[in-house]
Formats: C-alpha cells, sequence, structure tokens
C-alpha cells in the first residue's frame, strides 16, 4: 500500500501540490487526471526522486520511503512521457545497463532477463537495434520494459499515452491494468479521457496542485451526476 | 626546385616534422583529458568549480599562444622543475588546448538532454555512472568533429614551440632556410607536410563522422 499523507511542494511561490493525501493498494491504479500544470506529473516526479517535496510523507508498507534511497533500492519506476531511452545503446543495452551497474546482475543474467522483456513486449527482433528504429508504440514498450526490468513495487506513468497515436490507447491502457493485476501500485498522470475510460482505476481531479474530487471509474460511470467536476472534465466541458 | 634539393632537405624535414607529431599528439591527449575534466567541472552545479574554469579559460584563450609558450619555459625552471624544451611546449601547448577543449566537451554535454540524466537518475545510476554510462558517451559523440578541428588547430600551432627552440617541422625548416638561403622551396615544403597532416586528420574525422551517422541510423 502507497500512502501520501500532506505533500506539498512550491517552485519559488508557485504552490504545484497543496497538501496531496491519497493512497493506492498493491494492484491498483490511481489515475491523476487534470489540465497541463495543475501538479500531476510533479508528483510523480516527487515519488521518483526528481523533485524534492517542501513537506509532507510517502509511507510504502507502513514504512516512511527515503526517496534518495528508493531509486537505488528500484522501489519506484518510472515512464516517462518522451520516454527518455539511452539514444547512443541499443535497446537491448538500455534494459541491460541499470541491471549490471546498479542491480549487480552478471551480464548473462542481464541479458537473459532482458532478452525475456524483450520477447514478452514484442521488441526482439529488435535487440540489437538502435532506438531510432523503433516506431513511437515500440518506444514506449521498451521504456516499459526497460522500468519493470528493475521489479519496481511501484509504477509511475506520466502522461503515457501523449506521444503516441490515439489507437496505441487501448494496448497501453491494457498493458497498465495487466501490471497492476500483477501487483505493482500504479500512478498515472493523464489528461486523456479516453485512456481513463480504458482503465478499472481510481482517478483523482486535480485543480491548481489540489485534489478536488475522487472516485473509482466504476462509481464516475454509475453515478456520474454524484462527481460534477469528474464528471465535467470527462466530458471535455472542463 | 631540384629533385636533389628535395632529397637533401627533406630527411630533415621529416625529422621534424615527428618532432611536431610528438608535440601535437601528446598536447592533445593533455589538452582531451584536461579540457574533458574541466568541461564536466563547468557544467557542475558547483558555482566555485564554475568560477575556477571560467578564470582558466579566460587566461589561457585570452592571451596569445606565442607568449604562454616562453613564459611556460622561464616559469617551470624558476619554480625548481626542470624539463626538456619539448615536455615544457606539450605542457603548454596541451594546457592552451585544455581551456578550448573544455568549452567544446561543455557544449556537448549541454546537447544531453535533461531527461537522459532523469532517466538514468530513476533507474538508480549513481552521478558518476551517469556521467561514464550516459552523459560522456553521448556528449563525446556530438563534440568528437570539434576535437579533431582542435587536433588540426594543434598541429599547426605546434610551429609556436620553435619559440623556446624546439626543433620542429618549421624550425628544422628555418634552419635550412638560413643555410641555403632558398626559402620559397623550403616553405613549400614544410606546406606540403602541414596540408598531409592535417588532410591525414580531416579525412579521419570524416570516417569518424560518418561512423556516427552510421551507428545513429543503425
Amino acid at each position: 500500500m502507497l500512502t501520501i499523507k500532506n505533500l506539498s511542494k512550491k517552485f519559488q511561490n508557485k504552490i504545484v501540490l497543496n497538501e496531496i493525501n491519497l493512497s493506492v493498494a498493491k494492484g491498483e491504479i490511481a489515475v491523476l487526471l487534470g489540465q497541463s500544470g495543475v501538479g500531476k506529473s510533479t508528483l510523480l516526479r516527487v515519488l521518483s526522486d526528481l523533485e524534492t517535496p517542501d513537506s509532507g510523507q510517502i509511507i510504502l508498507n507502513g514504512k516512511v520511503l527515503n526517496l534518495n534511497t528508493a531509486n537505488q533500492d528500484h522501489l519506484v519506476g518510472m515512464i516517462f512521457q518522451h520516454f527518455n531511452l539511452f539514444e547512443h545503446l541499443t535497446v537491448e543495452q538500455n534494459i541491460t545497463l541499470a541491471l549490471t551497474e546498479v542491480a549487480h546482475k552478471t551480464k548473462v543474467e542481464a541479458k537473459k532477463i532482458a532478452q525475456t522483456l524483450l520477447k514478452q513486449y514484442g521488441l526482439d527482433t529488435f535487440a540489437n537495434a538502435s532506438i531510432n528504429k523503433l516506431s513511437g508504440g515500440q518506444k514506449q514498450r521498451l521504456a516499459i520494459a526497460r522500468t519493470l526490468a528493475l521489479n519496481p513495487q511501484i509504477l509511475c506513468a506520466d502522461e503515457p499515452t501523449s506521444a503516441l497515436d490515439p489507437l496505441l490507447t487501448n494496448y497501453v491502457a491494457q498493458t497498465l491494468q495487466e501490471l497492476a493485476r500483477q501487483g505493482l501500485i500504479v500512478l498515472i498522470a493523464s489528461h486523456d479521457v479516453a485512456l481513463v475510460n480504458a482503465l478499472d482505476c481510481t482517478i483523482y481531479l486535480m485543480q491548481q496542485g489540489s485534489i478536488v474530487e475522487a472516485t473509482t471509474s466504476k462509481k464516475l460511470r454509475e453515478h456520474p451526476e454524484n462527481y460534477p467536476q469528474l464528471n465535467a472534465f470527462m466530458q471535455g466541458k472542463n | 626546385m631540384s629533385i636533389a634539393f628535395i632529397q637533401q632537405t627533406l630527411p630533415l624535414l621529416l625529422r621534424g616534422t615527428s618532432i611536431t607529431l610528438q608535440i601535437a599528439l601528446c598536447s592533445s591527449l593533455i589538452g582531451f583529458i584536461l579540457g574533458t575534466i574541466l568541461g564536466f567541472l563547468h557544467s557542475s552545479s558547483s558555482k566555485i568549480a564554475q568560477f575556477f574554469v571560467t578564470v582558466y579559460v579566460t587566461l589561457f584563450r585570452g592571451t596569445p599562444m606565442i607568449i604562454q609558450i616562453p613564459f611556460f619555459y622561464y616559469l617551470l625552471p624558476s619554480i625548481g622543475i626542470e624539463l626538456s624544451l619539448i615536455t615544457t611546449a606539450i605542457i603548454a601547448i596541451g594546457l592552451n588546448s585544455g581551456a578550448y577543449i573544455s568549452q567544446t566537451i561543455r557544449s556537448g554535454i549541454a546537447s544531453v538532454g535533461k531527461g537522459q540524466r532523469e532517466a538514468a537518475k530513476v533507474l538508480g545510476l549513481s552521478p558518476w555512472q551517469t556521467i561514464r554510462f550516459i552523459v560522456f558517451p553521448q556528449a563525446i559523440r556530438i563534440v568528437i568533429p570539434a576535437l579533431l578541428n582542435e587536433m588540426i588547430t594543434l598541429i599547426k600551432d605546434s610551429s609556436l614551440a620553435s619559440t623556446i627552440g624546439v626543433v620542429e617541422l618549421f624550425k628544422e625548416g628555418t634552419i635550412i632556410i638560413s643555410r641555403t638561403y632558398n626559402a620559397i622551396p623550403v616553405y613549400c615544403l614544410i606546406a606540403l607536410i602541414y596540408l598531409t597532416l592535417t588532410g591525414i586528420v580531416s579525412i579521419f574525422a570524416h570516417y569518424i563522422q560518418s561512423r556516427i551517422n552510421r551507428h545513429v541510423n543503425h
């Protein structure tokens, strides 16, 4: 279980996260929904130790998470909006680098893990290819594979469909849903209503750094009238 | 220019060429190592490191090498460091080259996207591992053509070592001229040798660039 308690963050005088509270259980997906600049990505960046919070706590399985060591311990994995794959490395090396250098696997073990993941994500024929040879969807899958190679407990995905053809939205949704089913805690920052519609998740609507409304996708579908702001956003009226 | 004159002078000029190459290669190596260290320091978040590199670069880029080489020639013995003329020239030229290369490396580092460092951090790579495996390999590919251009400059600038008495290609030529009073053929031969050396580096630079391009498109 991931619990975020009273998390706040300011950039100079601008509040980007204001007393954020939320909990996500193992196997669940939380979607941070909202327009650009409301703090969704910042929240994921705080979890990934790319930003330092001003106050608040992040608790994983009852223990306060030390963000300074969370990356070394591979507790949090991040799929970036533009994938941030290592352009000078091959597809396979993108996966094996952290396995050998951080997780201290042997080259043989790392290669085996990479090959399994590449096969699972349909990229095995590209193992020795440059990143530039991959399509947007393939890059997305490689970004997921690279993150999963380290077996994180929390998976953060920042706008996972924004750099993709809309036709791939369902594929991404299915993949993230499957990963949650396998026991990962999944947090997604998105403004893509189509992605949210394709997920079984808890939705947190964010505005100006605060969570203003939250419910499950099931409840929202059944009783949209109970969640006026979320419903308005989903209808594109926000 | 008679064949006999060429046969007579060419071995002497080639002897000078070997010294020119020694100076160019060794000072390139010093310049590359120093420039890489300074480039990373300049790109770091440490204000002290940035200030130090700025001062260093300003001093070495703002003064002519024809002053720097004799300066080290007189400075080093005065502080108890006795070196050969060639070594003194190599150090002076290398330190000068380091200032230029640091700015080339710095621009290469700046061109590696912030996202690459962030991805490395999230994967748990340490700052040193990020430099070693992510930033440096990408930056160096970007700046290799500029570094090879710097090498071409160093081949030509090595002639300034003659100001402290190093008998490299240019100095060897001036000695021949003072003996034979036959300046134009000797200068033509010297120019031809410099052109051959810089041409080889240019071809190599072109080859490396095409290899990089091929790798990117592979």
